[in-house]
């Protein structure tokens, strides 16, 4: 990438240009490095630079917030740049201190944590270059240009845009701006619901009339959307559905019929806690998170079992991890439930009993574990307000949508997962779309995302 | 929306609608919003802030809410002069400050701003953005729509 930048640079400027340009040094700069590039940001801007750790954490705000920090009576708060634009954070010890920028943009001071303070460089304002588009980690808008000195390409940020207060939250405008994925989501859309037609019409057990009228009344009765997410299932359950009925009992004449041919579909520890060996499962199939904090999105929550599954799941391979989880479902009968779930001892998994507490009516999961999961009644197919996250867990939820509505949920997986992420579907659901590889076996349907 | 600020709203509007209107009040059934929808006629909103952002809409009709402000002001009141408008708005301020009194209760912090009232014909509230809670009352003066959106600061 930098070897392109560079020729776009050396295109634009003539010799003597440039010699010219070098004499009169008007800006200046402080360097630093994120995830391996080095970055700049004017020094007007730039009120000291300190190393420091023990941020106090605040609860409840941006993943990219560490924390606050008294600097010298003044508190100030601490972000994470490598957190807010998704790069690679090294983990370091609590007790070890970060390279910090102590900004200032208006009257705010903050500090931003990066990974190695360098220098002060002076350059001439003349040889900054406007961002170039092919500058895929940071969204064009906060790149203030770039700049050559001395062989290095400088990122110079722009920090007023940053952190300008009426901007509070670059994070909900960063998946919309980091263009390839955004950009793919619609054709994506397209994709899924353009396969399910064609293979409606196609061989197989889809060219009969009776699979024809099952996958209708399926939507109708359930509305469970065959498409090319569960069409594998479908056709199988199809297969043993004829060998189960009589030939003029194939259809399905009412709900009980379409539970009764879904009754497979479902996946394993649905609608109670997760057992030690699915959640393990799950859980080591999962890409492994660098990262200190953890987000999660989990529409379909249901009741809430498999929010509270694999938090504790999470919990146990992630002690430290500061973990959350938007949970939502658009039951609110179902969801309403889930903040106060109460369990008995003895009717759950064993390795839940130690992130319980015994309350009033029986046992619930301890505050950790309750405070790292939101459940908010939400439907999907409105904007999903959920910060990009390192997984989705969304099993047997994508089906029960029409075909048009899958597509557009996959656009937003494709949006909101960071590049690495995973999204964990049904046993039964298989990820239609390119750009994504499955790495889980047998039920547990892990897909990470490789574009 | 969380969970946990949806029962604070229907029960604080459901209670203070009761005790104010000195009547029969039901509740409809809950569901969600995202699309731009029309002003019935007269509509006060609070704005939220804090742990959160948000506001609270209460839609009305103009007949109703003049028939509100007379039953609580205990008098007939014809059009929509500064006691009309003032008593809506306290309303709306009553329902959203109990709310948010038992939002902290439960650990929750919310700010409010004053409230502010729109009345004219044909008005239209749209932020698509935003997914709204709607909990529809059935007040013997009409029908009163109040209308939450709220979301977490990200």
């Amino acid at each position: 990438m930098s070897a392109q930048a560079a020729d776009t640079l050396e295109a634009g400027k003539r010799p003597d240009e440039k010699k010219e340009r070098a004499d009169k040094i008007d800006f200046k700069m402080v360097t630093f490095s994120l995830a391996g590039k080095e970055y700049g940001i004017d020094i007007m801007n730039v009120k000291e630079i300190a190393n420091a750790g023990r941020f106090t954490y605040v609860p409840n705000a941006a993943p990219f917030v560490r924390g606050v920090y008294n600097l010298r009576g003044d508190i100030i708060s601490i972000i994470d740049l490598r957190t807010m634009f998704h790069l690679p954070a090294e983990r370091k010890d609590d007790d070890s201190l970060e390279s910090l920028l102590i900004l200032r943009v208006d009257d705010h001071a903050f500090g931003v944590i990066v990974d190695n303070i360098d220098k002060v460089v002076g350059v001439s304002s003349a040889g900054i270059q406007p961002p170039h588009p092919i500058f895929g980690d940071i969204n064009v808008k906060y790149i203030k240009g770039i700049i050559e000195n001395q062989g290095k390409l400088y990122i110079i940020l722009n920090v007023e845009k940053l952190f300008a207060p009426k901007d509070e939250e670059p994070e909900q405008e960063m998946p919309g701006l980091r263009r390839g994925p955004a950009q793919r989501a619609t054709p994506e859309a397209a994709a899924v619901a353009a396969e399910a037609p064609a293979s409606a019409g196609g061989s197989g057990p889809a060219g009969d009339v009776n699979a024809e009228f099952i996958r209708e009344t399926l939507f109708a009765f359930r509305r469970f959307g065959v498409s090319a997410v569960n069409d594998d299932w479908f056709r199988a359950r199809y297969a043993e559905w004829k060998g189960m009925r009589k030939p003029t009992d194939l259809q399905l004449r009412e709900q009980a019929d379409a539970d009764a041919y879904l009754e497979t579909f479902y996946s394993r520890c649905t609608g109670e806690l997760w057992s030690e060996d699915y959640a393990d499962a799950v859980v080591s199939a999962l890409p492994k998170v660098e990262s200190r904090s953890i987000n999660v999105w989990n529409p379909g929550c249901g009741k809430g079992y498999e929010t509270y599954s694999l938090a504790v799941a999470l919990r146990r391979a992630y002690p430290e991890a500061r973990i959350k989880i938007w949970a939502n479902d658009s039951d609110l009968l179902a969801i309403s439930m889930a903040p106060n779930m109460v369990f008995t001892p003895e009717n759950v998994p064993e390795h839940y009993v130690d992130h319980m507490v015994k309350g009033r009516n029986g046992y619930t999961f301890n505050q950790s574990i309750r405070e790292s999961i939101f459940f908010e009644f939400h439907d999907v197919m409105n904007s999903n307000p959920v910060p990009p996250v390192d997984f989705i867990l969304c099993r047997d939820t994508v089906s029960f949508l029409s075909a048009a509505d899958q597509g557009k949920l996959f656009g937003d997986f494709c949006e909101k997962a960071k590049q690495g992420g995973a999204v964990v579907l049904g046993t039964n659901e298989r990820m239609p779309l390119e750009g994504w590889r499955r790495v889980g076996e047998g039920p547990a349907a892990v897909y990470v995302r490789t574009a | 929306m969380r969970v946990e600020y949806i029962n604070p709203f229907v029960e604080s509007a459901f209670n203070v609608m009761k005790e104010v209107l000195q009547a029969d009040v039901k509740r409809g059934e809950l569901y969600l919003k995202s699309t731009s929808m029309p002003v019935m006629g007269v509509a006060a909103i609070v704005g939220l802030a804090g742990d959160v952002e948000g506001r609270v809409l209460f839609d009305m009709d103009k007949p109703t809410a003049l028939k509100i402000a007379s039953a609580m002001n205990g008098e007939d009141i014809t059009s929509m002069d500064d006691l009309a408008k003032a008593t809506i708005t306290e309303l709306a301020n009553m329902i959203t400050a109990q709310a948010v009194t038992k939002l902290h209760e439960l650990g929750f912090r919310f700010d409010l701003t004053p409230p502010a009232i729109f009345t004219g014909d044909n008005m239209e509230v749209s932020n698509q953005d935003v997914e709204a809670l709607i909990v529809p009352m059935e007040t013997p003066q009409g029908k009163v729509e109040i209308n939450v959106a709220i979301r977490e600061r990200a």
